[in-house]
């Protein structure tokens, strides 16, 4: 679970990046973070896996304060950032061997995950590779599989389906729903309307640092008492701003 | 040559190809880049003057003045060479623009002549800066005639054309048939290394020469040697000694003649290499950007098991570290590669050099008097402390993170850990570099064993020190905002900061070692002490200030 009580950060003393949020992002659940360019989904992402300090507020992660224990907090998250353009001269495996190392992962569970995840990636032959020659879709492959390598209670993604392949995103949206239902918090953020629509149990709209909406599709569409879909509704929340 | 060709060259000029000033977006860089173009490229061309000049008086004596000419245009020639490879292989087959140019409809030969001619104008200021002072010293000392000076600007015009098409042929044949256009980095490390070590190999030979330089040597030289500079020259780039005839013989129609002649051929050879540009160039340069991977299938076993072994985060770390610092070719040449040459250059100074001739037997008479073993060791570790201010591992290892560290804060490895592994890496690094040198010291020096061994043991804690400072230093004013790795450690100032700190920190220990001449266990024991405090003191600050500086980082 992650929780987010009167959350602000703001860049430079004058940009307002995220004012004032509450949120709880719940267990058992695929919790979208929906918002347009700009809107302060990356900050707030950022904050929760303690890339960025917040001003002010209280960030929990399963109950672990992200500022007064980090690493604990921390252990309990898999990330994928937005871009998987990182740890380029790195072969595949030295990434996750770095990745298994700094989570702690044990050789049994290791195993499993080249066995299991790098299998259903289709990512066996190409391990020995360094990153660098790996496609967008494979970059985004290998950040996912490093995230999951400690079998996270707490998975964040950050605009996690752009560049994958038809099979690769069907898999991940399938792992995310495996996950979720298995009493793990997944929390992803995306610009593709019809993904979350599709898959999410609760959204959140973030616009301008403000939550502007958060719950499930159908509260959203008894709300606003019209049967729309997610993109005019959406369209029509972060217009009225 | 076409419109087109011109076309091209007028836009990648303007694009910022050729001195790259465009690129440079920051005021510190343009600043520094003004300055080497206003006081250290004068300072060479005026240096080498006097050398010419010295050369042409010693030379008068035996008749053979012309020697300085041949030398003019074979080290211009030379020069041009080297540089045109690295400059010919950024810019026709690694630079970002050769994708934007393949999908136009040029020809492959006009891509080539821009980029030839583009790289040309570089090569001019070459040219200039050796070439000019050798025809104005020539030129007035001998009272040449206006003719002089005309076939002089004719034969500059002509200069960089054999050299850089050569380079140019060299490059593109290497590209065409083996893979090296795809081994970017590789290239790069292997290039970059027999740049550095060339370019060390030419300052000694000049160091050497203006050492040695007296008219009997000289002429011993020339005669002994056959003008070996002069001939090889002539052997690897044949139409100079038409410019060398032409230039000594101005009033007879052989040398109007030889003039023409080097001209033509000149201008052939660039005709022939935009042939060989139609042929080859297409073929190496197209799927540049295809992805290379060997997929290994046979070491899967061995990489699954590595994989499976368990290792402390610091360990691991550290290992990651290291093998960006090897990788990464930028990182290679100025951090790694820099450990092994300054304690060799250091060393080969202090043996060549004019004040330092009587080095090499005064340390041998010092060491056989047991009073002085005390600063010698001193000494020692005064060098390790050189040896880890003068590379830039530690004092850019936040730097180095850019775009990046946004990574290192999400992972759950404490900001000590962290810091800590990056202060490790540096220090190996330092203290591979630094046992190199001892070694080549204990060689050259003839140091006893036992002293070179203690040198190392208390040695590291000066490096230590170094580290730590270093370190502080990137976290209280990193560079994390660049777009090329380039911008990480050649113009990130921290570098400068720790050369400077450790050479006042060395020099006091030097300062100590003269000033008191301690007995050999009195140096041990007090530079253990001092160093030793040093260090807790300064980790105690890093723990403290260093991971709070850590945690308010935001890339």
């Amino acid at each position: 679970m992650i929780e987010l009580i009167g959350v602000s950060k703001t860049y430079g003393g004058t940009v307002k990046a995220v004012d004032n949020i509450d949120l709880t992002i719940p267990d058992g659940e695929i919790f979208g973070f929906l918002g347009p360019n700009g809107a302060g989904k990356t900050t707030t992402i950022k904050m929760i896996t303690g890339i960025l300090n917040a001003d002010s507020g209280t960030i929990k992660v399963n109950g672990i304060d992200i500022k007064t224990g980090p690493i604990e907090a921390k252990r309990q998250i898999g990330f994928v950032p937005d871009s998987p353009n990182m740890f380029l001269r790195l072969k595949g495996i030295e990434y996750l061997r770095f990745m298994a190392d700094v989570y702690d992962v044990s050789p049994k569970d290791r195993a499993q995950v080249i066995d299991d995840l790098v299998k259903n990636f289709g990512m066996e032959d190409v391990l020995n590779d360094r990153i660098q020659s790996y496609s967008h879709g494979m970059r985004q492959k290998i950040v996912l599989i490093g995230s999951l390598l400690h079998d996270p209670s707490v998975w964040i993604l950050d605009e996690p389906m752009t560049g994958l392949d038809p099979r690769s995103s069907f898999f991940l949206k399938e792992m995310m729903r495996k996950r979720a239902d298995s009493g793990k918090t997944v929390f992803f953020s995306t610009h593709v309307l019809d993904v979350a629509e599709k898959i999410c149990d609760k959204v959140a709209i973030i616009n301008k640092g403000r939550i502007l909406f958060c719950g499930t599709l159908d509260e959203m569409r008894n709300s606003s008492k019209k049967d729309e879909t997610l993109e005019k509704l959406f369209l029509e929340l972060t217009e009225n701003e | 040559m076409s419109n087109k060709t011109l076309l091209l060259t007028r836009t990648l000029i303007r694009n910022g190809e050729g001195f790259g000033i465009k690129g440079m977006k920051n005021k510190v860089s343009k600043v520094l880049f003004a300055l080497m173009l206003m006081i250290i490229l004068p300072g060479l061309v005026v240096m080498f003057s006097f050398f010419v000049n010295s050369a042409y008086s010693a030379l008068t004596a035996i008749g053979q003045e012309g020697v300085v000419i041949s030398w003019g245009i074979a080290i211009a020639s030379t020069v041009i060479f080297l540089f045109g490879i690295f400059y010919i292989a950024a810019s026709f087959y690694f630079s970002r623009d050769v994708e934007v140019l393949l999908y136009l409809p040029l020809k492959p030969r006009q891509i080539v002549g821009a980029k030839f001619l583009t790289a040309a104008l570089f090569e001019y200021l070459i040219t200039a800066a050796v070439f000019l002072p050798v025809v104005i010293i020539y030129g007035i000392r001998s009272a040449a005639g206006i003719l002089f000076y005309i076939y002089s600007c004719v034969v500059f015009v002509f200069i960089p054309v054999v050299p850089l098409c050569l380079a140019a042929v060299l490059v593109m044949v290497l590209m065409r048939f083996t893979n090296a256009s795809k081994q970017k980095d590789t290239f790069s490390i292997i290039a970059g290394t027999l740049a550095l070590i060339l370019g060390l190999g030419i300052n000694l030979t000049v160091q050497k020469f203006i050492i040695n330089m007296n008219p009997q040597e000289l002429e011993a030289l020339i005669m002994k040697g056959e003008n070996t500079l002069a001939l090889l020259t002539s052997g690897i780039f044949p139409t100079a000694r038409w410019a060398v005839s032409a230039l000594l013989d101005t009033v007879t129609t052989a040398g109007f003649l030889n003039l023409m002649l080097y001209a033509a051929v000149s201008a052939a050879v660039y005709i022939l290499l935009l042939f060989l540009g139609e042929m080859v160039y297409l073929k190496g340069v197209v799927g540049l950007s295809e992805t290379v991977s060997k997929r290994n299938k046979q070491n899967k076993t061995e990489a699954r098991d590595k994989f499976l072994k368990k290792h402390s985060a610091l360990r691991t770390y550290t290992m990651l570290e290291l093998k960006l610092l090897f990788r990464t070719p930028i990182y290679f040449l100025n951090c790694v590669i820099v450990n092994f040459i300054w304690p060799v250059l250091l060393l080969i100074y202090m043996v060549m050099g004019t004040e330092g001739a009587d080095i090499q037997g005064t340390v041998k008479q010092l060491m056989n008097n047991p009073d002085i073993a005390g600063t010698i060791f001193l000494f020692g570790i005064a060098l390790f402390t050189f040896v880890a201010g003068f590379n830039g591992t530690v004092s850019t290892s936040i730097s180095r993170e850019g775009q990046e560290l946004f990574i290192k804060k999400y992972i759950p490895v404490s900001y000590r850990t962290q810091i800590l592994a990056k202060v490790l890496s540096g220090f190996i690094l330092s203290i591979a570099g630094a046992v190199f040198t001892l070694i080549a010291a204990t060689a050259v020096f003839k140091l006893p064993l036992y002293i070179s061994m203690l040198i190392l043991a208390a040695g590291w804690m000066g490096m230590l020190f170094i580290s730590f400072v270093e370190i502080l230093l990137d976290l209280y004013n990193p560079k994390l905002d660049w777009d090329s790795e380039q911008k990480a450690v050649k113009q990130n100032l921290n570098v400068v900061y720790s050369m400077i700190i450790s050479s006042i920190v060395g020099g006091l220990t030097i300062y100590a070692a003269l000033q008191f001449s301690p007995g050999f266990i009195a140096a041990v024991l007090s530079s253990i002490l001092v160093y030793g405090v040093l260090n807790v003191l300064v980790y105690l600050l890093l723990r403290k200030k260093g991971v709070e500086r850590f945690g308010r980082l935001e890339g």
